[in-house]
C-alpha cells in the first residue's frame, strides 16, 4: 500500500518518525517534493484565502500526492505536550483539505493530543490499523519510529563564521527553503553562520518560561520565547531572526513578548507571505547583517 | 589640481536620485527624478544631465542603493551596492554626527533607524503594507486635485484637524471621502491625514521604543510640511530636515563608495558617463527547467550578456557572474 506523506507543516520536525512508522508497518511511503512554485500555486488556488502561507502550501503538497498514493497520512494535530495546545488551524486542517481538494484518497486522520507515550500509542493503534491489523506489529513499528525520532538531530548550529544569527519561528518556516527564500544561504553569503532555536535544550527553554507571569497556552509560543530569551542571555548568537507567517496569531504575540524581554539584543522579524518580494527581504537581511557587523566592531573597539 | 568626485545613485520606487560629491563630502550636484516605472531610462536621463557638468571630471567612485540598486549598480559599474538603511544612516551621520533617530519615508518604504554613537543600533521597516508612504500621499493629492507640492501647506492652514484612520490606506481613503461628504473642508481633512500617517508610522515602526533627539527626517515625504508638523506635534520634539533630505540615500551611497575604495585602495569600476549611450537591454524569462519556474532577469550591454539574477538554483547567475566579474554587495 502506498501512503502519501505531505512535505509541509510539521513534516519538518516529525518526518523521521512518520516515515519509519509507515515503513515498519510495511507501507510504501511517497513524499511530496520540496515546496516549489507549482505546489505553492496549487495550494493558493485550492485553500481558503484567510489561511496562512504554510497552510496553503500544505494544501499544495496534498494536491500533488492525491493521485500518487492509496491514502494520506495527515494526523489531526491538537497538541504535542500534555495540557498544552498548538495552533487551532491544525485542528481544522483535515476539514480544510477534505473540503477544498476534490477526489482525495482516504485520510489517516486519527487525532494526536500529545506526544506523551500513553497517548501517542493510542494514536499509533488507530492510525496503524489502516495498514496493519496486528496490534503487536503496530506496537513494534511505533517503538522503532520513536527511537528513530529520538536519534534525529533537528536543526543545526554552524561554526566558522565571524557572526552568528539564530533562526526562531515555526519549523515549517525555518526549514522550508522555498518559504524562507533560502535565508540560510543568504546569511552565509553575508558571512554569517546560522543556528536554529532547536539547539537550545528543552530544560533551558522551560527555565525561561517559568519566569513568565503565566504558563503559555501554546507549546510553540513557549518554545520560541524560552529559546530566544536563553539565546540572548547566554550570547549564543549575535542576533535573532524571527521568521513569521503573515497573519499568524501566535507570531504576533510572541514577537512582542520576546522583544519586551530581550531589550537591546538585536532582533528582527521577517514576515513571510506569498507576495513577499525577494528584494525587500534581501534589503532587510542585508541591513540587519550590516548592523550586527558595525555593533560587533564597535563593541571590540570599546573593550 | 582638478577636483575629483564620487557618484551616488538611489533608484527607488517613486524617485531616482543622483548625487555628485567631492572629496570633502560636499554635495556638488543633486538630481531628483521621478522613476515613473522606468528605472533604466530614468537613470540614463540623470546620467546625461550630470555628464553636462561633470563629463570631463575624474569620478573616483560610484555607489548604488534603493530597491533598484542591483540594476543601477550594473548599469553604472558601481563599486558599492548597499541597502537603503545603511546608506541613509551613513548620510545622516555625516550631516549631523550626533543623530540618534532617523525617520525616513519614501515612495513605498518607510523606515526608522536608531543610532548610538554613530552606528545603527536598531531599525524597523514597514512590513507588507505601504499605507502612509509617499505613493499613498501622491494618490490622495491627485484625488483632491491638489498638487503634491502644495499638499502639506493645506494642512498647516487647518484649525480643526479631523480624525482619520491611518492604519490602512483603504480605510483612510474611505474615511477621507466620508469626512468630505459630511462637509469638512480640505484643509482639515489633509491635516487629519497627516496626523494619521505620523501616528501610524510611529505606532508601527517605533512601537514603544524611545525616540531620542536629534531626530532627522529624510526621504521625499519630508518635503511635506504637514507631515513634519504632525511629527513635531506628536513627538513633542524638534525634527531636523537636512538640506538634501530628498537625496540622502544617494548621498549615503556616494560616501560608502568613497569609504570602500579608500579602505581597499582599488580603482573604481565606474563605466563613465558615456555608458548611457550603451545599448542596455533587460530581458526576463520564466525558466522552465524545474517546478520553481523562477523569473530570471538577463542583462546585456551592447548585446554582450553581462549579468543575470532571479534564479533560485544559481545556474543562470553563476554563468553570468564569470563574465561580469561580480559587484560587491552586502
Amino acid at each position: 500500500m502506498k501512503i502519501g506523506l505531505p512535505r509541509g507543516l510539521m513534516y519538518a520536525k516529525y518526518h523521521t518518525f512518520a516515515k519509519t512508522f509507515l515503513e515498519e508497518l510495511g507501507a510504501e511511503v511517497v513524499v511530496s517534493p520540496p515546496t516549489n512554485k507549482k505546489i505553492l500555486d496549487r495550494g493558493v488556488r485550492c485553500c481558503v484565502d484567510e489561511a496562512c502561507l504554510p497552510m496553503k502550501i500544505f494544501h499544495g503538497h496534498v494536491d500533488w500526492l492525491k493521485d500518487r498514493c492509496d491514502a494520506l497520512l495527515t494526523p489531526r494535530l491538537i497538541g504535542v505536550r500534555d495540557k498544552e495546545y498548538i495552533c487551532p488551524m491544525f485542528c481544522g486542517l483535515i476539514e480544510l483539505i477534505s473540503n477544498n481538494i476534490p477526489d482525495l484518497p482516504p485520510l489517516i486522520d486519527a487525532p494526536v493530543t500529545s506526544l506523551e507515550y500513553g497517548k501517542l500509542i493510542k494514536w499509533a493503534k488507530q492510525a496503524g490499523g489502516f495498514i496493519q491489523k496486528d496490534d503487536t506489529k503496530i506496537a513494534l513499528a511505533f517503538d522503532r519510529a520513536r527511537k528513530a525520532q529520538q536519534m534525529e538531530q533537528i536543526g543545526y548550529n554552524e561554526a566558522g563564521y565571524p557572526l552568528k544569527i539564530a533562526l526562531v519561528g515555526h519549523v515549517y518556516n525555518i526549514y522550508d527553503q522555498f518559504i524562507n527564500m533560502n535565508v540560510k544561504k543568504k546569511l552565509n553569503e553575508l558571512g554569517i553562520g546560522v543556528m536554529t532555536y532547536q539547539q537550545v535544550d528543552r530544560g533551558d527553554i522551560d527555565a525561561q518560561i517559568q519566569t513568565l507571569f503565566k504558563k503559555p497556552f501554546w507549546t510553540f509560543a513557549g518554545e520560541y520565547y524560552g529559546a530566544s530569551v536563553y539565546i540572548s542571555k547566554k550570547g549564543l548568537a549575535d542576533g535573532i531572526l524571527y521568521l513569521s507567517s503573515f497573519s499568524c496569531g501566535i507570531d504576533s504575540v510572541m514577537t512582542e513578548l520576546i522583544q519586551s524581554e530581550i531589550g537591546d539584543f538585536p532582533f528582527m522579524v521577517l514576515k513571510l507571505d506569498e507576495h513577499t518580494g525577494e528584494a525587500g527581504f534581501d534589503t532587510r537581511i542585508e541591513a540587519f547583517s550590516d548592523m550586527l557587523k558595525r555593533r560587533c566592531e564597535f563593541g571590540r573597539h570599546l573593550s | 589640481m582638478e577636483k575629483t568626485y564620487y557618484l551616488g545613485v538611489d533608484v527607488g520606487s517613486v524617485s531616482t536620485n543622483l548625487v555628485m560629491m567631492d572629496e570633502e563630502k560636499n554635495i556638488c550636484e543633486k538630481l531628483y527624478l521621478k522613476t515613473s516605472g522606468r528605472p533604466v531610462d530614468t537613470l540614463k536621463e540623470g546620467l546625461k544631465c550630470l555628464a553636462g557638468h561633470f563629463g570631463g571630471a575624474e569620478i573616483r567612485g560610484a555607489g548604488a542603493t534603493g530597491s533598484g540598486r542591483q540594476l543601477a549598480g550594473m548599469l553604472i559599474g558601481a563599486d558599492v551596492i548597499k541597502n537603503e538603511i545603511s546608506a541613509h544612516a551613513v548620510a545622516a551621520s555625516s550631516v549631523e554626527p550626533d543623530v540618534r533617530t532617523i525617520l525616513e519615508i519614501g515612495g513605498q518604504d518607510s523606515k526608522i533607524i536608531f543610532l548610538r554613537d554613530g552606528i545603527v543600533y536598531d531599525f524597523a521597516m514597514n512590513t507588507v503594507c505601504a499605507a502612509g508612504t509617499g505613493s499613498f500621499l501622491d494618490r490622495q493629492a491627485a484625488r483632491l486635485d491638489i498638487p503634491i507640492e502644495a499638499f502639506g501647506g493645506y494642512a498647516l492652514k487647518s484649525k480643526n484637524p479631523v480624525r482619520i484612520a491611518g492604519r490602512c490606506a483603504v480605510f483612510a481613503e474611505s474615511d477621507m471621502i466620508h469626512k468630505q461628504q459630511t462637509g469638512h473642508c480640505n484643509e482639515d481633512i489633509i491635516a487629519g491625514l497627516c496626523e494619521a500617517l505620523a501616528r501610524n508610522y510611529l505606532n508601527n515602526l517605533a512601537k514603544g521604543k524611545e525616540i531620542c533627539g536629534p531626530i532627522l527626517f529624510q526621504g521625499g515625504v519630508a518635503a511635506n510640511v504637514g507631515i513634519v508638523s504632525a511629527f513635531k506635534k506628536i513627538l513633542n520634539q524638534s525634527v531636523i530636515i537636512p538640506r538634501y533630505y530628498d537625496v540622502m540615500g544617494a548621498y549615503g551611497a556616494a560616501i560608502l563608495a568613497k569609504e570602500e575604495l579608500e579602505a581597499s585602495g582599488d580603482e573604481t569600476r565606474f563605466c563613465g558617463f558615456d555608458s548611457v549611450y550603451d545599448d542596455f537591454t533587460v530581458q526576463s524569462m520564466e525558466c522552465k527547467d524545474c517546478a520553481n519556474m523562477c523569473e530570471v532577469i538577463h542583462i546585456s550591454v551592447n548585446e554582450t550578456p553581462k549579468a543575470c539574477w532571479g534564479d533560485r538554483c544559481g545556474k543562470w547567475s553563476a554563468g553570468a557572474g564569470k563574465a561580469q566579474s561580480g559587484s560587491r554587495t552586502g
